[in-house]
Order: structure tokens, then sequence, then C-alpha cells
């Protein structure tokens, strides 16, 4: 069967997953034998895991470009500054009441020309991406845990935020309900 | 360069530099060795992990005057009003015999995720509010908030106007789309669904990240500079020491309360426009129909003057005052000039009301 893998990204996942699900086929029959023990669970996980470990290969590489991003702007914005400072501070004497003035000069400059870029558009959405592609990254490692918390039998994450929700919609009824019989004996 | 062409002024002001650094440890204590909390005081209610604080008498509290409820903000903790006796908001509230009350919203952990604008505004501050009016004996009180504590304190009295005798809002956070800082433009541009969705409460990494973004060459290297330089004058030092722990004192933020947080109120800019929901009602800040009292720092790379200032035009209040001072977001709080200044002239609103 053709596989449109035309992409180098599709073509290294595409080869990736056909290897992880081939090696899980010819390993799961006589892994199979033990059905309840950790050898098939741990079978199982390790497909799933590789199938994370993939697809993250995708965020990674966004985050890769949006840290070179972050620190180009961050190295530009500092060349410039600090040309800035050297057209104001030339000629200035070598001595202990200049260096203060030196040192004031700069710092207004840089403070000035990185405070524009942390206001800037481009610094907003780069810094929004950058962010967003941790979180992708942040959410498969998630996964990870979750399949290997799922495999011991340990509440996920989801799991637990549920709880965490079931509690907190819990906690205002008593609230409300505590308040309202206040109110009634007040009253 | 040759070491004759030095001049030797610069030669000793480093000699004397570097002997400062190496002195440090041996002049001054170590941050964990600071207690930031100077004025005494009994926690007088406390709910989940808020603790409501009321602080003790200094002097005789003066009868009639409406008790002082200070909402504290979100991010950092409450210290900061109260952060050396030099310096200290609430003493200062106190020796003019104020009885003053303060909010500690507490340190949120992961089982707190989910609340939101309403908990903190329709359950901790109205059970602060009603705890207070009941132990004073008063029908309504006098409510502060400083930064995101005042737009609490603004939404609060715009859905409880009945409870709040008069309102102080200092620095608050009203119009997003208004507001010029760095802050605000990160806000503007986070993916806060997906970042609530995946890391539940915000971290106070994400906080020291804006922190050393605001101004990172006078906040992160010439005040340390400045630190070294005068190591030996104690004031300097006991108030340098104290304000840095406070900075990284930052407990995490609810996801809930920071999704509605910057959606609303930074992103879609609900609050100004009369279109925010909380507990399922709509805030209209023409509700706010107390005397308020309304505080800004030109120099706020925080919480920008334009940001705050539109609230002095969207209240329904007849009584209202609005100060503008020459400081910056903590100067306007914790500073010898708000102590010759800026309380003063509070202290003076309140006793008047």
């Amino acid at each position: 069967m053709s596989q449109d893998v035309g992409q180098p990204a599709e073509y290294y996942k595409h080869v990736s997953l056909f290897w992880t699900d081939l090696l899980h086929l010819m390993s799961g029959k006589p892994v199979a034998l033990a059905s309840v023990g950790p050898m098939r669970n741990w079978a199982n996980d390790m497909k799933k895991i590789t199938a994370e470990v993939i697809e993250s290969h995708e965020h990674i590489v966004e985050f890769n470009r949006r840290l070179s991003e972050y620190y180009n702007q961050l190295s530009e914005t500092w060349m410039e500054a600090q040309k800035k400072v050297n057209a104001k501070a030339t000629g200035l004497p070598n001595d202990s009441e200049q260096l203060e003035a030196y040192k004031r000069i700069w710092i207004d400059i840089f403070e000035n020309d990185f405070t524009e870029l942390f206001d800037s558009e481009k610094f907003g959405q780069n810094y929004g991406k950058l962010v967003a592609s941790e979180l992708e990254l942040t959410k498969r490692w998630e996964s990870i845990l979750n399949i290997m918390l799922h495999s011991a039998r340990l509440p996920t994450k989801k799991e637990i935020d549920e709880i965490y929700k079931e509690l907190h919609e819990l906690r205002k009824r008593v609230k409300k309900l505590e308040r309202k019989e206040q109110d009634q004996n007040a009253g | 360069m040759p070491a004759e062409s030095l001049d030797p002024k610069l030669v000793q002001e480093f000699l004397s530099f570097s002997k400062n650094v190496v002195d440090a440890p041996k002049l001054v204590p170590a941050p964990d060795e600071i207690t930031l909390e100077s004025t005494p005081f009994d926690v007088a209610y406390k709910e989940d992990k808020m603790r409501l604080l009321h602080f003790r008498p200094l002097v005789e509290t003066k009868t009639g005057a409406a008790p002082l409820v200070i909402s504290y903000a979100i991010i950092n903790r409450f210290h900061i009003l109260d952060i050396q006796p030099k310096k200290s908001w609430v003493r200062k509230l106190l020796e003019s015999g104020i009885d003053v009350y303060m909010i500690d919203w507490g340190s949120p952990s992961n089982i707190d995720k989910y609340l939101d604008f309403d908990d903190y505004v329709n359950t901790y501050m109205d059970n602060c509010v009603d705890f207070v009016r009941k132990e004073s004996q008063t029908n309504s009180i006098s409510l502060q908030g400083y930064c995101t504590g005042g737009t609490i304190s603004t939404i609060y009295s715009a859905l409880h106007p009945e409870k709040v005798k008069n309102l102080v809002v200092t620095a608050p956070v009203i119009d997003g789309w208004k507001d010029t800082t760095v802050v605000s433009n990160i806000a503007k541009h986070i993916d806060v669904d997906n970042l609530v969705q995946t890391i539940g409460n915000m971290p106070p990494e994400f906080m020291y990240y804006c922190f050393s973004i605001l101004k990172p060459f006078e906040q992160g290297l010439e005040k340390y500079y400045r630190f070294f330089k005068n190591i030996h004058d104690r004031d300097f030092v006991d108030s340098f020491l104290r304000v840095e722990k406070w900075l990284s004192d930052t407990p995490p933020i609810p996801g809930e309360l920071f999704r509605q947080w910057i959606r609303d109120i930074y992103q879609e800019n609900l609050l100004i426009q009369n279109k925010m929901y909380v507990g399922g009602k709509r805030i209209d800040l023409a509700k706010i129909t107390m005397p308020i009292f309304i505080q800004i720092a030109v120099g706020d790379h925080l919480v920008s003057p334009e940001c705050s200032m539109p609230l002095y035009y969207a209240v329904g209040s007849k009584d209202k005052t609005l100060r503008i001072y020459p400081v910056g977001h903590v100067g306007m709080i914790a500073s010898s000039y708000s102590q010759k200044q800026i309380l003063p002239e509070l202290c003076q609103w309140l006793k008047e009301k």
C-alpha cells in the first residue's frame, strides 16, 4: 500500500510507526501468553509511548524554531542598543564620574530598547507561539505519564482533574447550603 | 590599557565595591532569616486557604468610622502593605485610628484550580465582609483593593453595593485594552485556555518571567549594584532584602481565575464595557455609587495609568476622587513618599466619610 510520505517529517513518522507496529504485531502473540502479567502491559504501553514520542517530534521542531527566534530578537535588540550607546558615549573620559554617566546612558538605552521589544507585536506573537509549543510538549509528556499510570492501575491526570472539579462543585454546594441555613436561622 | 592611565578614583571605587561584595554575608542577614510580618494581627476568619487578618489597634479606634477591609492582589503576598514599620501602609492606617482588616488569599494548590472570580468575589470576599460587618456591628464597611485586588474589590462593589460604604482602589486593572505594559502584551498573545487546560494553576515561575522583562536592566542589574554599593547602609539593606524576599514569594494563581482574568479583562476587555459576568451576574460599573477614591501611579510599569483611569468615568458615584502620584507600582504603597503624601490624603478621606 502506497503512503503519502513526500515530506521528510512525514516520512520519518511513517517509517518509525511502521516498524513500531510491525514489531508489536510480531511480539504480540508470544507476550499474550502472560495476559495478566506486566509483560503484556509493557508491550502495549511501549507501542503507545513510542507513538507519543514520534508525534512530539514536530512540537520539538516548532519549539526550537520559536526559541531561536526568541533569542534572535534579544540579540538583535542588544546589538542595536549597544550601537546607540557607542554613538552616544563616544569620547567620554576614562574617569570615575564619567563611568557613572556611561552606566546611566547604557541602562537607559538598553531599558528603552528592550521594553520596546517586549511591548512589540512581533515579540508577543513569537512568545505566545513559544509557550504554545511548550504546552504541546507538556501534553505529550503527560500522555506518556498517563499511559504508565493507567498501566499501573493508578488514576491519570484527567481522572484526578475530574475529582478536583467534583470537589470544587461540592464545596460550592455545601457553602451555599450553609449560607442558606444561616440566613434562615437569622431570619 | 596601561595601568597609569586609569583614574585612581575609578580603581578605588572598584576595590571598594569588590570589598563590599566579599563583606556582604558578614553584614546582612540571609533572606530566609528575615520575617516580613511587622505589625501584629489575629486571624479573625479562615475559609479554605484564605485568611482574614485583623490588625491589632495601635491607638484608640475612632468610633463611627467604618472598618477598612483591604483586598490584597492575587500576585505575591500581602506583606508588601506591611513590609517594615517605617514604610508600612497598614501601620499608618492604624496610627490614624482606622480599624484594619486584610484578606490574605493564601497559596492555592492543585485542588484549587477551579476557583474563579465567583469564588473570590461572591464567596471569600463576601464572607469576609459579612464577618467584619457582624463583628463591628455596622451595615457597611470601607473596602480597599490593590492591583488585581482592586479589580476584585471593584467587581464586589458593583455586585454588593449595599455592603460597601466607601471604596478605595489603588492601581486597579480595569481597561485591559488601554494597558500599555509588557504584561498586557504577553497576556494578549497567550492561548490562555490551552495554558490553563494543560498546566492548571499558573505557576509562580511564569510570574517571575513576566517580572524579569518589566525593567530588565534597572531591576535586573542596577538594583543589585546599588545593593552592594550601599551594603553598609542598614536601612537601605533591610528595605532591599524585605522587598526582594516579598518579590520571590509568589503563590500560584488558580487556573480558572487566571483564565477569566486574562480572557475577560486583558483579551476581550469585558469589565470596562460592562459585559463581564461573575457568578452568572453582569458587572455594571455604574452600580458603584458609594464614595470612591482612586489612586494611580504615573510610573506604574505593571498596571499603566491608562488602564486604571477609566474607572473614574465608569462608576456611578457622585462623590469620586482621583489622585495621580509620581511613583511606581510598589512605591505607591511601600515608600517614604507614600507615608508622607499618599497615606495622609487617604486617611483624611476615610475619616471624613
